[in-house]
Parts: structure tokens; sequence; C-alpha cells
């Protein structure tokens, strides 16, 4: 491998070359002690929660605008950029929206709600076969988490969209390179990131998929093959701060491989 | 009942989680410093699951966990807004019946490397 040139070299090559236009397109390393204090991203990643309770008060255009800047610019895969945006910010129109979700969460609680019933009852040992059935169509859906926030939604204890001013929906192209959902994924964070930075609170609404078995309301909002919704973000001002400090969460096993080596880190 | 004392049941994979046997589906726990605790509200506001509400005289409000608490996903948002540090989720939900956690660690705050 004789075109494969070690970094020492090209920093030799580079000081021999010197002149403003190689010291520009060099890049610093930055020597971060270890422990150092968070630098802005971290402290935004750090600070991020998922805003369910806004103010009424619209964020300014223009911050909305700025903020799908930043989705824009994700990495995606074959740089097939995959992705389009719905953003709705007619409180008529998000109340059409929520009121759909609503319908359609009542619906599944009447016939696959296995918590309603007390255990060892008919009822519950019937609907809880039907949800397995449905389980294995559909996996992850059925999770007690889901399954909880469906009941309080179709109950009206929980809104899909949060009563939030403006509601961005983040279409996915299926025609996409390898895994657009991944894309999207990443073009969301982004977003999100950006609007945590700008003191905005966002919330991701897996729930606005439910929205796709509505034809009209689609067609209506503009969301046609093949673009798919994908996810839904909500952005708006946030009732309190809890961006005040960072939470703990849990941690996940670290395979780290070096010098030959295994270990397993937390 | 938390999580250390109650024996995980064994089930078959596609078996759904039953809801009312805590041997199968374990909600994260939340703790709550009385001492600290102001009654300010918060907490219960942005809790999603709603499992958050006040008690007491009027001149000494504290939050508690509502009798038909379900559906904490121990997601901190309460530990989060507190000003205090009175609420914190101190443990993970599992549900055993739906899957089994692996890989996971202990909860941590950010840490510095």
């Amino acid at each position: 491998m004789s075109d494969v040139v070690d970094v020492e070299d090209t920093e030799d090559l580079e000081c021999a070359l010197e002149d403003d236009r190689t010291a520009r397109r060099r890049v610093a390393i930055h020597d971060i002690a270890p422990g150092a204090d968070w630098n802005e991203v971290e402290e935004a990643i750090l600070t991020r929660r998922s805003i369910r309770k806004f103010k009424g008060r619209q964020p300014p255009a223009h911050l909305i605008r700025r903020i799908l800047e930043m989705g824009r610019f994700a990495p995606s895969q074959g740089n097939c950029q995959p992705w389009s945006f719905v953003v709705v910010r007619d409180r008529e129109m998000i109340a059409e929206m929520e009121q759909y979700c609503v319908a359609v969460c009542q619906n599944m609680t009447a016939g696959i709600d296995y918590t309603n019933y007390e255990s060892g009852s008919e009822q519950r040992a019937a609907i809880l076969q039907n949800t397995q059935v449905l389980n294995r169509q559909n996996p992850n859906s059925f999770h007690p988490v889901p399954m909880t926030a469906i009941k309080s939604i179709a109950k009206g204890r929980f809104a899909v969209f949060h009563k939030a001013p403006t509601v961005i929906l983040i279409l996915v192209d299926k025609r996409g390179v390898g895994v657009p959902e991944v894309d999207v994924g990443v073009v969301g964070t982004n977003i999100v990131l950006a609007a945590q930075s700008l003191g905005l609170g966002t919330c991701w609404v897996g729930f606005s998929r439910l929205l796709s078995s509505n034809t009209a309301l689609c067609e209506k909002l503009g969301v046609a093959a093949p673009f798919e919704i994908a996810e839904a973000i909500c952005v708006g001002y946030s009732i309190g701060n809890p961006a005040q400090q960072p939470v703990s969460r849990q941690t996940h096993e670290i395979i780290w491989w070096e010098g030959g080596q295994k270990e397993v880190l937390y | 009942m938390t999580a250390s004392n109650v024996e995980k049941a064994v089930v078959p994979p596609d078996h759904l989680a039953i809801w009312d046997d805590p041997r199968e589906a374990l909600y994260g726990r939340v703790t709550i410093d009385l001492e600290t605790c102001d009654g300010c509200k918060l907490c219960t506001v942005v809790c999603p699951a709603n499992i958050l509400e006040l008690y007491g005289p009027k001149d000494n409000l504290k939050v508690r966990i509502k009798e038909d608490f379900t559906g904490c996903m121990s997601c901190n948002n309460c530990y989060a807004i507190c000003a205090g540090q009175a609420v914190i989720a101190s443990e993970p939900y599992d549900f055993a019946g739906y899957y089994e956690q692996k890989r996971i660690g202990k909860f941590e705050f950010p840490r510095k490397f």
C-alpha cells in the first residue's frame, strides 16, 4: 500500500509547502484534555428533552425555516436525500389531524386493549389472542408503552400532537438508497438539536403515521406516493424549562476491541 | 414493590406482558424527596404518562404517585424540570413478558471522559 501516507508525513509535507492556501486547507487537531467541559453541541444534546406542553405562542416562521435548513444538511446514504417536509401551522388543520388519530386510537382500544379487563376473564383471553396475532404481523407497535399511550389518547388524557403550534411532518421517499428511514431519522435529529439550541421545544410523534390511512386528509396535506409520513416533530415554546439540567439515562454495553483484546464497558 | 424483590417470570417469547402481574410488567420507579419537594406542580404538568399528582394541605403541597399508577417509562422529565431535584426516576421499566432487556447497565448521569 504505497499510496497510503501517514498523518505525520502529510504534516511534514504541508509544513514544507506552507503558504496561506495550504494553511487554510489544513484541519487543526484540537487537543482536548480528558474530562474537559461540554462544548455547545454536547450541551444541546444533553439538555434536550421531549417537550409535551407548549405555550400558545407561535414560533416565528424564520426559525422554522432555519431548523429545516439544518435538516437539509444531514448525511444520507448515497447522498440521495430521501425526504420532504410538510409544515402545518394552522390550528384547524392540526385539530383535524388530531381528531383522526384519536378516532383510530379509540377503534384500536376497543379491539385490542387487553388491559381493560381483569386477568382470567374471557374477554381478556380473546383480546389477548387478537393482540398476539397483530403483534406478530406488526412487531413493536403493541409494546406495553405504546399500548398505554394508545389507551390514554383514546380517553383524551394525552394529545397526539401535544397541542403544539407548529407540526413538521417528515416524509420519506420510499425510492431512497439503502434504508431511507434511517436517513429520515438523521434529519430529524438535526432538526431537534438545532431547535434546542435556538430555545425551541420539540417532540417526536410516531403516531403521526396513523394519518397515512386517511387518503382524503393525506391529499389535503400534500402527501402522495412515493412519499410517506415517517415521523412528525412538534415545535413550540415549552412551558417551564426542562433544559436546566441533564438527567440520568441507562448505560448500554460497549464491546471495545483494541490491541487484539476484547473488553466490555458500560 | 421494587424491581429487585420481584422474581422474574419465565415466559415464552411470543407472549405479551400481562398488565397487572408485577413479575411480567415492571414500570419505571420514581423516588420523591419529600423534604425538598415544594409542591410547585411542574412535574405533574410535564409527566407524559400523567402519573404524578399533588396532595396535602394548601400551604404544604407535596407530589406523589397516583394510586392507579401505570406507565412510568423512566423518561426523567420530572427530574429535568425540578429546580430542587426532588423527583427522580430511579429504575428503568422492564417487560419480561414482552422481551428481556439485554446489554443494559445502570442509570448514569452524563459522564466526562
